[in-house]
């Protein structure tokens, strides 16, 4: 007789390991706030907390923002590559600190995530189209009080389709 | 300890250099539409003085660090005040 494990979050981190990643879709999900249809990132792949992480995103005909952009013509927005990256920018810092108070990258810190402030220097190189397999890289560089700057990529096979530079927010859980 | 005339004269002149470059940067990394030379030693930074929002702090932090290699912290944002405040602060910091 076999048993069914619950699902926890210690059985949704073997899948994420099963996938040769580091944090499953559904453990991004316990660090941001964001919802369907601003749900953005399918997978963690590597991660430094509080430093730098990347990131899986899979672009399908089944996303309804490529309905509208464009008819006939379907293009990811490049809008929502530089969220992608202002949320890895959350995954760096919230897994920080849950890091800091449990001990674990994975903790309910969604309220931690302020807000995007300043988008600098956004190059859109090359189209990303339904089929691609996006990498979004962020590193984190020099705070002041609660901004954070952040210095991201993203890049299908060996294309870099998109570099950016932001400014996000991170607040106290208590504010 | 007494300072000579020629001392205090070379002083005034590396402060009056660091106070245009200071200036000069400013202006290249926060893409500002004022001529440096028109940006006065005491004139404040934010609110009605240059008009820069508390979002340029970080990248006028990064900036003078990229620059002469001191950082500035949450300890010390009071030398983002003024142009004056933040060559007192990096006179003071360098090496």
């Amino acid at each position: 007789m076999t048993t069914v494990a619950p699902a926890t979050a210690k059985s949704s981190a073997v899948v994420a390991a099963r996938g040769g990643g580091v944090m499953s879709a559904d453990e991004i999900a316990r660090l941001l706030p964001h919802r369907h249809p601003f749900f953005l990132l399918d997978r963690i792949i590597s991660l430094e907390p509080g430093v730098k992480a990347e990131a899986l995103k899979n672009v399908s005909v089944s996303d309804g923002v490529l309905a509208g952009h464009f008819p006939g013509r379907m293009i990811y927005p490049g809008v929502l590559q530089v969220e992608c990256v202002a949320q890895l920018a959350a995954v760096i810092y919230g897994s920080a600190a849950a890091q800091s108070a449990i001990g674990e990258t994975v903790a309910d810190v969604a309220n931690r995530v302020g807000y995007l402030a300043e988008i600098r220097q956004a190059k859109f190189l090359k189209p990303v189209i339904p089929g691609d397999q996006i990498v979004f890289r962020a590193q984190s560089g020099p705070r002041l009080g609660s901004l954070i700057s952040v210095e991201g990529q993203a890049s299908v096979g060996r294309d870099v389709v998109m570099t950016v530079r932001l400014v996000v927010t991170e607040r106290d859980a208590e504010q | 300890m007494a300072t000579t005339l020629a001392e205090a004269t070379s002083l005034t002149s590396e402060r009056r250099q660091l106070s245009a470059e200071v200036k000069q940067l400013l202006v290249d990394r926060l893409s500002l539409e004022v001529d440096p030379t028109m940006i006065g030693d005491d004139q404040p930074l934010f609110g009605r003085g240059l008009e820069l929002d508390s979002i340029d702090t970080l990248e006028l932090a990064m900036a003078v660090e990229d620059t002469f290699g001191i950082a500035i912290t949450d300890d010390d944002t009071d030398s983002l005040l003024s142009l004056n405040r933040l060559v007192d602060h990096i006179q003071a910091n360098r090496p």
